[in-house]
């Protein structure tokens, strides 16, 4: 592996992580100044938001290297280095996931289409453009909006307009697999937890080929720590995968551009030559440059 | 296969198709249409008769239940709607999009209304035709999970086109220029790819690309429409509410539009969306939704061009409906604009994620299924009776 430098990264971000946790979090219950708030008193999180990390390449701490197709696309695809978002920077994966991960680390690029669901066995579904799941889409280089209402709280990420329906009401059970998972959401102070189950276990967590199964139970807290920024922290259950729950934690921001909105960003259409090229399928019609 | 599934899926019409046409000394080869029904109706452990007894009670029970809400465009909107605790009419809810009734008036009426009764006239007339389908050989049996429209909450129309303006309930005439477009791109429909045998990617639902219908959300039942519709299955959709914002979700490939009610002008004409670029207010307690921006490449309805512009009226016309109301207008396609008004009945929630393109079995077992018969010898693959050129993405 890549020793010497990538632990000395792995030890200063461990240190850098601890202090960030200790400071970054209010406790429950304490009302930053001057974040916006709902008629009943809660906090009001709607508005478009946005993770600046580099978690999504790696949640683990990384350093910067040549992307996947350094001969195509050079300083545009590669990968820049980040400090991660994971507590202790370790996931304590269990022996037989720790081979899968680094399975999928080198397969990260297969596409496999089937019809059958082993089509989901490689590649990194990002890559496929397939829903994120969560956390992931909420550290996905791509803004996302909250819809704020008493009952539910939708989000809608700019990253294939992927949707969750956070049920404020009623806690129910999720009543389907899916990609985005089923949430239900309450009040803990001022911090939304939500809980989020019901995973079909085919996303992964980043491009390095961290992953999860169907079994992952996800803890969100999202706190309001000043009047443009969440802290959110993530707890991640899986016994099939992971040998005891472990934490994420990082800062979301406020996108304050004056009448900013979200652009589509419909995907399917990027990867067809990608996906269906290779079995004879790909036949655009006549491209334009915009 | 009249209606399209949750999850596009060819291959079932694949064999169809393929059993369909295949010629008689190929038989040994291919089981026929008739074997391939034999056999599945041998597997259905109900027989088409006593699936049809079961049906015709349903349905007789529904009609009746849909007589008390026949949808009269007369009725005026309720004064005083349920209001938002910040003041805006509530539209908050699931509502479902479908409807029997034809974007076009039909050829063979000359009124703009029905009366109730042939309203419901109307109504059974079509609820008995879904309800018909004998579920040993369909693909998906929709009735079966209660997803046929009569079973919902649609409500049986007085209109008898959901056209207003023109008076004649009639789209109005094409443009020259739209007529042309219209010519090559029937022209291109017919054209197959010659190593697959089919011209799928034609077809923005069976890739995934969006869903059917929520741009303008109603376009017309299927029975005497000229055009593909958003009538059938995956018709759900929701509003969601804040002071800033309207959101609608639809069902089908959980196509979700933003709608600024504060914003400022639209995005700059370079920058296109699918479902164009959206911008609301309030008109008393009417939201009006302006949409521009669209994609050249949309679907467009009707095959309309960017220079498309949607207005759509959202208005409480009771506890149980809206009253949707929508005008577009293309110089590029018609030579003056056209409107349509329609009720968006309620339904209990909620919606669910439509994973379209990851699942998306059905394109590849189209392609494949063709490939796999042209091996064969069957057919040459550059037959356009290999396969239906949509996939399961039309009706």
């Amino acid at each position: 592996m890549r020793m010497g430098l990538r632990g000395v990264i792995a030890g200063s971000a461990l240190v850098a992580v601890a202090v960030f946790w200790l400071a970054a979090i209010p406790a429950a219950g304490q009302a930053p100044a001057g974040f916006p708030r709902t008629p009943d008193g809660k906090p009001n999180l709607s508005g478009i938001w946005q993770a600046f990390n580099t978690a999504n390449w790696d949640i683990l701490a990384h350093q910067a290297q040549p992307g996947p197709r350094p001969e195509l696309m050079g300083a545009w695809g590669a990968q820049p280095g980040g400090m991660g978002i994971v507590e202790g920077n370790e996931i304590p994966y269990r022996p037989e996931a720790l081979a899968q991960k680094k399975k999928n680390l080198e397969n990260r690029m297969n596409v496999k289409v089937a019809n059958d669901p082993s089509r989901f066995d490689q590649g990194d579904p990002e890559l496929q453009c397939y829903r994120p799941g969560v956390p992931r889409a909420n550290y996905m280089p791509f803004p996302f909006q909250i819809f704020q209402d008493r009952e539910q709280i939708m989000v809608v990420y700019e990253y294939k307009w992927s949707v969750r329906w956070i049920y404020m009401d009623a806690t129910s059970e999720a009543q389907i697999d899916s990609w985005m998972g089923w949430s239900n959401g309450r009040w803990d102070g001022d911090t939304l937890v939500v809980d989020v189950t019901g995973f079909n276990g085919h996303t992964w967590l980043d491009r390095a080929g961290n992953f999860h199964s169907d079994a992952l139970h996800v803890t969100e807290r999202w706190t309001p720590t000043d009047a443009g920024h969440l802290m959110y922290e993530a707890t991640l259950e899986d016994p099939k995968t992971f040998t005891r729950p472990w934490k994420m934690r990082f800062p979301i921001y406020r996108r304050v551009e004056p009448d900013l909105q979200l652009i589509e960003f419909n995907c399917v259409p990027f990867v067809e030559e990608m996906m269906y090229n290779p079995l004879g399928l790909y036949k655009p019609g006549p491209r334009k440059a915009k | 296969m009249r209606k399209q599934p949750l999850v596009p899926s060819g291959a079932v019409i694949l064999v169809l198709m393929v059993g369909l046409w295949v010629p008689a000394h190929l038989a040994a080869q291919t089981p026929s249409r008739e074997q391939v029904q034999e056999a599945a109706r041998k597997a259905s452990p109900i027989s088409e008769a006593e699936a049809a007894r079961i049906w015709e009670a349903e349905v007789a029970k529904k009609v009746a239940a849909a007589t008390a809400r026949v949808y009269d465009p007369e009725q005026r909107p309720i004064a005083n709607p349920p209001r938002t605790s910040w003041g805006d009419p509530d539209l908050r809810g699931y509502y479902i999009t479908a409807t029997y009734t034809p974007l076009q008036r039909p050829k063979n009426v000359s009124k703009p209304l029905y009366t109730v009764e042939e309203a419901i006239i109307a109504f059974k007339t079509q609820a008995a035709t879904d309800a018909s389908a004998d579920p040993a050989v369909v693909h998906y049996d929709w009735k079966e999970y209660g997803m046929e429209a009569w079973q919902s909450p649609v409500r049986p129309n007085r209109r008898t086109g959901l056209i207003v303006d023109p008076a004649d309930g009639k789209l109005p005439p094409l443009t020259p220029e739209a007529q042309k477009r219209r010519a090559a791109a029937a022209a291109l429909a017919r054209t197959r790819d010659h190593q697959t045998g089919v011209s799928i990617f034609q077809n923005t639902y069976t890739r995934c690309l969006i869903g059917l219908g929520a741009a303008p959300l109603i376009r017309g039942g299927q029975p005497g429409s000229t055009e593909a519709t958003s009538a059938g299955v995956t018709t759900e959709m929701q509003i969601l509410q804040t002071p800033d914002h309207v959101v609608i979700v639809h069902q089908s490939n959980t196509d979700v539009r933003i709608i600024p009610l504060k914003a400022g002008s639209h995005l700059p004409p370079t920058v296109k969306q699918w479902y164009g670029d959206s911008r609301g207010h309030w008109e008393g307690n009417t939201l009006v939704v302006e949409t521009t921006n669209f994609n050249d490449n949309f679907p467009n309805f009707q095959g309309s061009t960017d220079a498309l512009r949607l207005v759509e009226r959202f208005t409480v016309l009771d506890a149980n409906t809206l009253r949707y109301e929508y005008t577009m207008t293309d110089p590029n396609t018609w030579t003056q604009p056209w409107s349509v008004e329609a009720p968006l009945p309620r339904i209990p929630p909620m919606l669910y994620e439509f994973a379209c393109h990851e699942q998306n079995y059905g394109l590849i077992n189209l392609v494949m299924g063709a490939q796999i018969r042209a091996t064969e010898g069957v057919l040459d693959p550059r037959d356009p009776r290999v396969a239906g050129g949509n996939g399961g993405g039309d009706q």
